[in-house]
Parts: structure tokens; C-alpha cells; sequence
């Protein structure tokens, strides 16, 4: 199968069932194409059961699909020997934040990645302090995880996949658990690896604010790609969205109520900012 | 919440004794147990006093803690000393109560049980203070290395062990707020009979174990993620490695054997 | 006052070199229906504000109080008061241990000592509060229900004492929007019709800010703000330097009114925004 150029990780008419479902009528993911270029910012959405977390599992091997093809850099995941590679170009950062740092250490827990590469440990020592650094964690190398907030535990999460220097991070609601000061964290810290460092994101998140930062916004639903493009398209088309059950921006909402009710507003606003100027701008035209 | 109890309590630090080599702590500690229960005299115990100190000192360990490790022992060393003062008998009479005498040779031995304790509780503070618990757990691998040639999967091991290590603080937050939660529902833990107290444990139980075995999966799950394989070939951030200090170190101990001895036996 | 505190202080693991002060000070009473928030970022001491609320955790110094009188360590009041004062503790769906949602709303009744009639009908009471049927419900195996039904049943299993007080723990952390909504008519609901007073901690601000008379704020264990709604949600700059934000909706309405639009900020709704807005247009035309 000819692979799209520039693609980081892609899928190719991807089916999955889970074990035991194999004669089910409908699988858990099918028809999937979809491809993500090197540094890019995809936001993965849809209702709950729709696919987004197995899909998410398929980009780093920890599942692999039943009929189709994932490649990560070219490497297909069915390759049990490259699956050590493939899971170092893709990381991925949990929902929970606590179950997922094994370590008694931040620093131990940094390094539990490169300790499964095998690294010598002058290298993991560099990249532990190097990861430390870009994530403003060094004061807290020392401590256990339990005395952390949930901000700064997915923080470590993610130096842990970046110490290991991948090409992508998977990411499955990391904000979710978090309180606003933390989900602020979290989401510039990876704003900013994606723009510094052009480090590849695929998020998938329910909190429409977001899907509207990324560059592209990919929906599931039942399985199936239903649609994708940039947010302006996807995230102003609340026809779509509410017949998944999924609730757009508030700003579109708003927008919306707003223009039923006969409020001249411009068709694709997508964030506070630009509501806020639109309504100021009519208002003051009088 | 839990910055309660870390166990062994260890303190950060960069002190020499930090450093050291856990393979050695553990091996040091030993030879002084063996010291320990083979002096004889209160000599000896005085020199095994005076190194403990001195250990705490380049530790920098403050005395704070090292009473907070003595305080679980207190009431056991009261005891003994009871016991020994009122019910040994041997030498000459001090004092006498009615029928009961305390007599010298309970005051001594007396007296050099509960030192002895101290000083084992000190030395053991002194290894879990400056040593994390991981550490100690992988300064143990290595004395248990040789039974992987008999088939124990003495890595795996080490790393369940490491995980506890880590859960433990979380779990114990975790069973207290639960506790907390039935509590609020009108639950009681405390009064009853053996048989209602145990019955009155499974609204603790059942949701522990489900949580843990959610939390196992969840943790099985990011561990291979971020590419951990059974049986594949691990290396680690901290190595432990052998240095100079630790010879001299171990050379300052049996220095001290052989001072303690001279005094002793 | 109904139920409040005076000087509070508790210290974890006081006296030991692990002590750690979670709440220093904290003076405060609602009073009996209102409808309070407790809001304040994680760590800040909500939760074991809360929890001294019914007894379950002691002042270091300082004291509580419900229905005028303080809460003493004698173990009869306490039941008495944990009867009266029900706390639903975050993600309460992952205390159950029953093999049906029956057993679980009952595990209070009867740890009260109720007999078994009382028992059912506090149950059926219980489900209906929270608009499952019970039915269909009562006999279900806890572990089989969808995310938004655990939650009703747990907050069930704590209304099944048949409290005067509902405290809540972050009573949306993990319901996607639908849940949330969900719990905010059944919170309406108790404190409007059942008359229940009704106390949130939270850090997540949504709807529920409109029914709020009563407004604590905490950082580092220290009482920050206490006021009413309406006067602690103006102070917008503040609580976003606390790490709390405003429902994005009431945001916008700041950003309105900042821009010099005479708009309405204490709105909490997307129907309130656009009324207020839609009032700007008529105001014009």
C-alpha cells in the first residue's frame, strides 16, 4: 500500500473488532483512513463508545487492527519485532493520571521508558534532566508521584514520553480528571510542544474549547470517520454535532441561539473572542 | 493527605551516606546486627552508640526523626525495662517495695536489652532514612540474584515489588476515604462482635479490589505503552554503582568490628 | 446558624515532621435551604472542609456546627447527625459493593437500624427522587449501568437517609453534558421543591453557579472570599488568578460588559445569554 508522504502515522482502511465480537455486525472501528502529518495537531471527537480510544491504541500497538494496515514512520505495528520502535515514535498519555506513573520518583518514573530501550544510564540521566527542564519539573525530580497535583502528574506523564524522543504523542482526555488551573497546564504544555518542537498530537477530548485549538478536527461515531476538517468547518456545524449527542463551543452555541432568534451574526464564529467582537461591532453600529 | 506515611520514611538528601551504595547499607547493616547481638559488654554498646551518632550526623538526618523512629519502640523498651528491673534478680539489692527487690544485675541487663534495641532501631532508621524504598528493593534483588538460576523471575519481582512501593501511599489515602464514605452512609468499623466486625468489612473490600484490579489494568496498559516487555533486557536510571566511598566505608565498619570486639566480648 | 463552622483548623499528622495545616481559620454559616458553593482548586482543603461538616473528620482547634450546637466526639450524636446531614463523596459510584442497586441505596437505612419495610420504602423513595424507576432499576446489578444512572444511584444511596443537608463532593467530575444536566434538575429540584439545603464543593463551575445564594472560596486552606454569588462571580480576575474559572457562557457576558455593553453578568446560561443579548437588539431597534 503506497503511504502518504509526510505522514507520521497513518491508518489504511482500517477494521477492529474486540476479541470475542469477531462475527458481530458492527466492529468497533471500520473503514478507517486516516493519516496525520508530521507536525500536526489533530483533535479526535465523538460520543462515548464511538472508537476514539481503540483507535487511539492502534497508533502505538498496543492493539492491532484485523484487517487494514497502521504505520507509524513506515513501520507497520503487525511487525512484533519493531513494536519497541513503533511505541517510541508514538507515545501516549492516559486519562488517569495517577495510573500511569509506575515509579516511586518523578525521575524514576521519567526514565522508565528509556530503561525499557535499554539506554545506558548516562543517556537516561541526560534526557531525564533534559525532559525535567522543558517541563519545568526539576524542583520536583525527587518527590513521589502521590504528594503531586493531577497537573503536575500528567506533566511528568508527558516528560516520560518525551524523554523517549518520539515523533507523536497520543493523548486519551488527559485533562478530564483535572481541576481548570491543571487542564491550563496541560493544554499549553502540549500547545507548545507541538509548535516548539513540532511534536504530532492526536487528542482526543470531549471539551469542544479543545478541538478548537487544534489544526484539524477528526468525528467518530459508531466506528466510522464522519466527518473532519479544520475547526471553523467541523465545530460551527452544530447539525451534525447535536445529532451525536456532542455539544459544540459555547461561543457556537450562543451564536446559534442567537441567530434563530434572528441576530445578524456571521456564519463561522468559533471562539469567544470573535463572538464577543462580532456582537460589539453590531451593537455599536447604532 | 497522605504525606502521612512514606514507607521507611525516607528523607531526601545528598549526603555521603545517601550515596552509598544500597548493596552495601544492607551488608553493613548486618555485619553491625551480628556485632550487635555478640557484644557482651557496655563498652561495646557505647562505641555502636557513638558510630550511630555519628552515622545520623553526616547523614544529616535531624534528631527530630530519629525520636519519631524511636517513639513506636518506647513503650516495648518500657516493658522490657519493667520486666527486667522488678523480675531478674542477680547481684545486689538497690531497692525494696514490699516483696518486690530490684536488685543490680536486673538494672544491667535491663539496661543493655533496651540499649541494644535502640541501637538496632537506630542503624535500620538510619538505612531506610537515606536509602528510597526502590533502591533498597533492587540493594535486596542483588543478595536474591542467585535464585533466578532456579527459576524465580527475580526481575519481575523487583518491579512488582517498585510498583507497590508506589501504590502504597495511594491505596491507604484511598481505603481511608472509602472508609470515610461508608462511615457517612452510617456505617460502623468499630463496635460489634468479631463476626459483625468482619461482615461490616466488605463494603471496604469489594470496592478496593475492584479499584485495584482497574487500576492494575490501567497501569498494565501505560507500562507497555511506554514499552515494557517481560523478560526483555532492562537497564536503569540509577545503576549501582560500586565506588571508592563505598570501600571506605565498608572499611570504616570493620575498623569498628574489630574496635568493638577489642572492647567486647 | 445552621450549620457552619467557627475558627476551624485541622492539621494532618500534627506533632509528627509530616505535618501538613489543611485548612487554617475558616469561619463561616449557611443558613437551613440555602443553597451553597464551596469552590476552590484541588488541594485547596474543600474536601476536608466538607467532611467535618458531618463529623467524619475532627477540628485541630476550632468548631463545627450544625443546628446551633457544636459537633462534640460522642458517637450517638454523631450517627444522629449523619442521618441528618448526608455527603456524597466524589465519584461515589466507586463505593459500591452490592450485587443490586436495591442492596446498595439500602446499605443506609439499614445501617441505621430501620426495619426492612422502612427499608423499601426509603429505597423507592430514593429512586424516585432521582427519576429512576424503580422498576426497572431495584434489581440491577450496580456494575451494568451507564455512567450517568451510577451516579443517581449513588447520590441515592445517601438520599435513602432521608437527609436535611446534601453535601456534594464534585458532583459532575466525569458526566459528559447530558449527565450534568441531569444533575442539575435534580438539584433544583431538591433544594426548591424537597427543600433539601444543599451544599457543592467543586472546581468546576457550570449551570449550577445560577442556584448558588452562598459562596466560599478556598485557596491553600485559607478562606479567601465569602459572599454571596452574585458578589464573588463579578471578581472575575481574581479567581482566575485562584486557578478557577467562570462557566464560559458567564465569561463571555464579562467580555461584554468590558467591551462597555450594558449587559447583565450574572448569568449562567446559555438561554440567559442569549436573552440578555437579545435585550441589546430590542434595546436598538
Amino acid at each position: 500500500m503506497v503511504s502518504t508522504p509526510n505522514a507520521i502515522v497513518e491508518a489504511k482502511a482500517v477494521e477492529f473488532y474486540y476479541t470475542g465480537e469477531e462475527t458481530s455486525a458492527s466492529p468497533a472501528l471500520s473503514g478507517i483512513n486516516l493519516a496525520v502529518k508530521q507536525g500536526e495537531y489533530v483533535a479526535l471527537i465523538g460520543p462515548n463508545g464511538s472508537g476514539k480510544t481503540t483507535l487511539l491504541k492502534l497508533f502505538n500497538a498496543l492493539l492491532t487492527p484485523h484487517t487494514g494496515e497502521v504505520m507509524v514512520e513506515g513501520i507497520s505495528t503487525d511487525c512484533e519485532e519493531k513494536i519497541s520502535q513503533v511505541r517510541r515514535m508514538c507515545g501516549m498519555i492516559f486519562q488517569n493520571p495517577d495510573n500511569q506513573l509506575v515509579a516511586t520518583t518523578v525521575e524514576e518514573d521519567i526514565a522508565f521508558g528509556l530503561e525499557n530501550l535499554a539506554l545506558p544510564s548516562g543517556i537516561i540521566r541526560q534526557r531525564v534532566d533534559d525532559a525535567a527542564r522543558l517541563l519545568d519539573l526539576e524542583g520536583l525530580l525527587r518527590q513521589p508521584p502521590h504528594l503531586l497535583s493531577g497537573g503536575e502528574k500528567q506533566r511528568v506523564a508527558i516528560a516520560g514520553v518525551l524523554a523517549m524522543e518520539p515523533r507523536c504523542i497520543l493523548m486519551d482526555e488527559p485533562t478530564s480528571m483535572l481541576d481548570p488551573a491543571g487542564r491550563r497546564e496541560v493544554n499549553a504544555t502540549v500547545r507548545d510542544l507541538n509548535n516548539s518542537r513540532g511534536l504530532a498530537v492526536i487528542h482526543v477530548t470531549h471539551f469542544p474549547e479543545e478541538a478548537a485549538a487544534a489544526d484539524r478536527v477528526v468525528v467518530l461515531s459508531e466506528g466510522r470517520i464522519v466527518g473532519q476538517g479544520p475547526p471553523e468547518e467541523i465545530l460551527t456545524d452544530l447539525e451534525m454535532l447535536h445529532k451525536l449527542g456532542l455539544q459544540g463551543p459555547t461561543a457556537v452555541e450562543l451564536a446559534a441561539m442567537l441567530r434563530e432568534d434572528g441576530y445578524p451574526l456571521a456564519p463561522q464564529l468559533l471562539n469567544s473572542r470573535e463572538l464577543v467582537d462580532s456582537i460589539c461591532s453590531l451593537e455599536r453600529k447604532s | 493527605m497522605s504525606r502521612s506515611i512514606t514507607l521507611g520514611q525516607y528523607l531526601p538528601g545528598e549526603s555521603l551516606i545517601h550515596r552509598l551504595n544500597p548493596r552495601f547499607k544492607i551488608l553493613a547493616l548486618l555485619i553491625i546486627l551480628v556485632l550487635l547481638f555478640s557484644l557482651q559488654t557496655f563498652g561495646g554498646l557505647a562505641v555502636l552508640l557513638f558510630f550511630a551518632l555519628l552515622v545520623f550526623a553526616v547523614a544529616k538526618v535531624p534528631y527530630r526523626f530519629l525520636l519519631q523512629g524511636l517513639r513506636p519502640v518506647f513503650f516495648i523498651a518500657l516493658f522490657a525495662l519493667v520486666i527486667y528491673f522488678f523480675f531478674t534478680s542477680g547481684g545486689v539489692v538497690l531497692l525494696r517495695i514490699g516483696f518486690v527487690t530490684v536488685e543490680s544485675e536486673g538494672v544491667r541487663e535491663g539496661i543493655f536489652i533496651v540499649a541494644r534495641l535502640v541501637i538496632l532501631v537506630m542503624f535500620s532508621l538510619l538505612v531506610t532514612l537515606t536509602t528510597t524504598p526502590l533502591s533498597l528493593t533492587h540493594g535486596m534483588g542483588f543478595f536474591l540474584k542467585p535464585l533466578s538460576y532456579v527459576g524465580m523471575p527475580t526481575e519481575e519481582v523487583a518491579m512488582i515489588m517498585a510498583v507497590a512501593l508506589r501504590f502504597i501511599p495511594t491505596l491507604m489515602e484511598e481505603s481511608q476515604r472509602l472508609m470515610r464514605a461508608q462511615v457517612a452512609r452510617g456505617a460502623d468499623f468499630e463496635t460489634g462482635s468479631i463476626f459483625k466486625k468482619a461482615k461490616s468489612l466488605v463494603p471496604l473490600i469489594v470496592p478496593l479490589f475492584v479499584s485495584a484490579f482497574r487500576r492494575a489494568d490501567e497501569l498494565a496498559l501505560a507500562m507497555e505503552a511506554r514499552g515494557y516487555m517481560i523478560g526483555a533486557r532492562r537497564t536503569r536510571l540509577h545503576e549501582d554503582i560500586i565506588t571508592a566511598r563505598d570501600w571506605i566505608a565498608l572499611t570504616f565498619v570493620m575498623v569498628l568490628l574489630v574496635i568493638a570486639l577489642t572492647f567486647g566480648i | 446558624m445552621f450549620i457552619g463552622t467557627e475558627k476551624l483548623t485541622h492539621t494532618y499528622m500534627s506533632g509528627t515532621p509530616y505535618a501538613k495545616e489543611a485548612l487554617r481559620n475558616i469561619t463561616f454559616s449557611f443558613e437551613k435551604g440555602d443553597f451553597a458553593l464551596i469552590i476552590g482548586p484541588s488541594g485547596s482543603g474543600k474536601s476536608t472542609l466538607i467532611q467535618h461538616l458531618n463529623g467524619l473528620l475532627r477540628p485541630s482547634s476550632g468548631r463545627v456546627f450544625f443546628d446551633h450546637e457544636a459537633i462534640g466526639s460522642d458517637k450517638h450524636k454523631l450517627l444522629q447527625i449523619r442521618r441528618r446531614i448526608g455527603l456524597v463523596f466524589q465519584m461515589p459510584e466507586e463505593q459500591f459493593f452490592s450485587e443490586t442497586v436495591f442492596d446498595e441505596i439500602a446499605f443506609a437505612p439499614r445501617n441505621l437500624g430501620l426495619e426492612e419495610r422502612l427499608v423499601r420504602n426509603r429505597v423507592n423513595d430514593a429512586l424516585h427522587k432521582v427519576d429512576l424507576d424503580a422498576g426497572t432499576f431495584a434489581g440491577r446489578h450496580p456494575f451494568q449501568l451507564s455512567a450517568g444512572q451510577k451516579r443517581l444511584v449513588a447520590i441515592a444511596a445517601v438520599l435513602s437517609l432521608e437527609p436535611e443537608v446534601l453535601i456534594l463532593d464534585e458532583p459532575t467530575a466525569g458526566l459528559d453534558s447530558a449527565g450534568r444536566r441531569t444533575l442539575f434538575n435534580l438539584l433544583t429540584n431538591l433544594n426548591r421543591n424537597e427543600r433539601l439545603t444543599v451544599i457543592i464543593s467543586t472546581h468546576h463551575l457550570d449551570e449550577v453557579a445560577a442556584l448558588a445564594g452562598p459562596v466560599l472560596v478556598l485557596k491553600d486552606g485559607r478562606l479567601v472570599m465569602n459572599g454571596l454569588a452574585a458578589d464573588i462571580f463579578i471578581r472575575r480576575s481574581e479567581l482566575d488568578e485562584l486557578g478557577l474559572a467562570l462557566p464560559p457562557v458567564t465569561e463571555i457576558m464579562h467580555n461584554l460588559f468590558e467591551a462597555g455593553l450594558p449587559v447583565n453578568m450574572a448569568v449562567y446560561s446559555l438561554t440567559g445569554a442569549k436573552e440578555e443579548i437579545m435585550k441589546l437588539k430590542r434595546r436598538r431597534d
